[in-house]
């Protein structure tokens, strides 16, 4: 989205030019007073746009490394390239859009806000997810969902095996194919309100809407609790 | 007689394999269908510091005054890089509270513990469960941890900490997450931890964003980026392969290494991790400090042991083989009351008696220590309790310091190896600390 506004309204870093201690430094005094910013030159650099605070934007032309957007507590934050593992962990809230594929981890943790992945995300996506939302437009990795709290994961194409191993009240929603179920994870067939909410937010973060046949991953709540009843369950962890 | 000998009861009681407690633990596994879970540490009898001894002064070197003279203890943590912590921890004491969650300890508890290490200039912990509010007006200086459960990791939170803790595992447990039964998951913890309420809790162990060395360097490096390149990153390790993990520690970028014995407590563990997993705290020491020095980043990182450490004579024996600092848990919440002989009623109702109860997992403790409910934690006043802590502080570092001045030394981090003996062949053999009488080091490392 090279445009014309861009070059006009954003202040422009280099990431050549400044490391990413005094980048991001920057990053944070411009996106609090609510500009918008474009990061030059990333290269797949870590750290890059950790700890963002709103109401400001900014665009990264390029890859970025880890946990960019991590641990931040708003603003708007698009990467034009790919991101490595940790895109937006413990987020609290914002917005991330990466318009490549991820790593692993994306959403690790994540608090509140959204983060989209236009391309595939790796392992582990929304891992300890505790609420918020990550939409992903292709496939999500091995054990994605893993002990999520809360919060929806959402895939639009294929789970690989291990998907919602071990939930708690995490929502894990598959349009494509589920290749494997983790430990006391259940599919559920979500009701007609719940499929509204996710379609309703995959038409928000700009995916075009069109029949899908939704797959919800819970939790069987069989380790929720010490019980001897459930003693094969238990024999497996 | 060898038929009059079976019938009687204490024939199987001498046996050193089939115990009691052995009978009982199969018996409850045949009922339960999984291993017990408890608080408190391992009852293992394990090599201990209590196998070394100090050669105070005599004719060879000069002691100072044990009653009066002054001897320093400020200690400093993470002051070895300069460029990227601009705020080491500064205690006036080497010994700090250790790691416990919200959670796991009361309110009134967490207070109390802040209350009174505040009180004598020195640190806590949060633990676990998130930044408590309560805690961190508490506390002057406070440790944020962060664990792979990452409750309520928040951004705020990690700049209002004095340092950031990132666990990689305890001593009672290594290699596995923590549990919290579903009692003491209450609505505060519900809140903060964000489970559904009464789950049986059971942390994961990994990360969730970092698996190895290489991206802990990687975390270390955005964790310092989101608070400003202030405060000191600790790492707490269990200990296991304490030669090989501190190294990749030190490597990764921490500035304080925390290494957690086997007999660490906890609020709650499988039992049979507290017994069969993890070295002593002795053994760890060393081989603690022999790694960092290896790699020539001994005093540049700090060291700070924790795990079954009781009293002033045992902060000076971890000073003496290495620690900058140690960290009490389980002796703090003795401080507060833990095993107090007060309520005896309600010992009794748990199956137990003071001086005995290890049934923190209950959340029934009946001194309000390690307990949700809000009747039992009323029984602990932070203020009242705050003050045991900062009295029992106060003792221990009385203790620490009247044995380096023994020794001849003003400052307690000048006590070292050569100041002490060991009393047994395998103390010696691990401490590198010359056995008494033969005064020779039994085992040489290298």
């Amino acid at each position: 989205m090279e445009s014309v506004m861009d070059q006009v309204m954003a202040t422009v870093l280099d990431a050549d030019v400044l490391p990413p201690r005094y980048l991001n430094e920057q990053l944070r005094e411009l996106m609090a007073r609510g500009e918008s910013v474009v990061v030059q030159n990333p290269r797949s650099r870590h750290n890059l746009g950790v700890a963002l605070p709103g109401p400001g934007q900014v665009t990264f032309k390029g890859s970025v490394g880890y946990y960019c957007g991590g641990l931040s507590n708003g603003g708007v934050v698009e990467i034009t390239g790919n991101a490595g593992w940790g895109i937006g962990e413990s987020m609290a809230r914002g917005l991330i859009r990466v318009r490549g594929s991820v790593g692993q981890s994306v959403g690790a943790s994540l608090r509140g806000g959204t983060i989209v992945v236009e391309g595939d995300a790796g392992p582990r996506a929304g891992v300890a997810q505790k609420g918020g939302v990550v939409v992903v437009g292709g496939s999500i990795g091995f054990l994605s969902g893993f002990m999520a709290q809360r919060g929806k994961l959402i895939a639009l194409g294929d789970a690989a095996d291990g998907v919602g191993d071990s939930l708690y009240e995490g929502n894990i929603f598959v349009a494509g194919r589920i290749h494997g179920l983790g430990i006391d994870a259940v599919i559920a067939r979500p009701t007609a309100e719940e499929v509204d909410d996710i379609e309703a937010i995959v038409a928000e973060v700009g995916f075009p809407l069109k029949p899908r046949e939704w797959k919800q991953v819970i939790a069987g709540r069989k380790l929720w609790y010490f019980d001897k009843r459930e003693g094969q369950t238990w024999l497996k962890v | 007689m060898a038929e009059s000998l079976n019938h009687k009861p204490s024939q199987l009681g001498r046996s050193k394999i089939w115990t009691p407690h052995a009978i009982q633990d199969i018996q409850a596994k045949a009922e339960l269908g999984h291993y017990q879970i408890r608080g408190f540490s391992t009852f293992f009898s394990i090599p201990t510091l209590d196998q070394l001894t100090f050669l105070p002064a005599a004719l060879t070197r000069l002691p100072l005054e044990g009653y009066r003279e002054f001897c320093e203890t400020k200690t400093v943590l993470g002051g070895g890089k300069p460029d990227l912590v601009s705020q080491p921890l500064e205690l006036d004491i080497p010994i700090y509270i250790a790691s416990m969650s919200f959670g796991a300890l009361s309110r009134n508890a967490k207070v109390a513990l802040g209350l009174g290490a505040s009180a004598v200039g020195t640190c806590t912990s949060t633990g676990e469960g998130g930044m408590l509010e309560d805690e961190r007006q508490a506390s002057k200086k406070l440790i944020y941890q962060i664990t792979p459960s990452r409750y309520q990791l928040d951004l705020d939170h990690l700049r209002r900490a004095d340092a950031i803790e990132i666990a990689v595992g305890q001593g009672a447990k290594p290699g596995t997450g923590g549990v919290l039964l579903g009692a003491k998951v209450i609505d505060k913890v519900v809140e903060m931890r964000q489970l559904p309420k009464g789950i049986d809790q059971r942390s994961s162990v990994r990360h969730p964003d970092f698996l190895g060395a290489d991206d802990m360097q990687i975390k270390i490096a955005e964790l310092r980026d989101a608070t400003g390149y202030r405060v000191p990153i600790f790492c707490k390790l269990p200990a296991c392969r304490v030669a090989q993990d501190v190294k990749i520690a030190a490597k990764s970028g921490v500035d304080v290494i925390v290494i957690d014995g086997m007999e660490g407590g906890t609020g709650a563990s499988p039992e049979f991790l507290l017994d069969h997993t993890g070295i002593p705290t002795l053994a760890a020491i060393p081989a603690a400090r022999r790694a960092l020095e290896q790699i020539g980043m001994y005093g540049k990182v700090s060291l700070v042991v924790s795990g079954g450490l009781k009293s002033g004579a045992d902060v000076a024996k971890a000073l003496a083989l290495g620690a900058d600092a140690v960290a009490f848990g389980t002796a703090a919440l003795i401080a507060l009351n833990c095993n107090a002989p007060l309520y005896a009623e309600d010992y009794a109702a748990l199956g137990t008696a003071p001086g005995y109860c290890y049934h923190c997992h209950t959340g029934r403790c009946p001194v309000g220590v390690a307990t949700q409910d809000e009747e039992l934690q009323k029984r602990l006043d932070p203020e009242e309790a705050g003050e045991r802590i900062a009295s029992f502080l106060r003792a221990v570092t009385m203790e620490a310091t009247m044995i380096a001045k023994s020794c001849g030394k003003s400052d307690v981090h000048n006590l070292e190896p050569e100041d002490m003996r060991a009393l047994t062949l395998e103390a010696s053999a691990m401490t590198g600390v010359p056995l008494v009488g033969v005064d020779k080091v039994v085992a040489p490392w290298d």
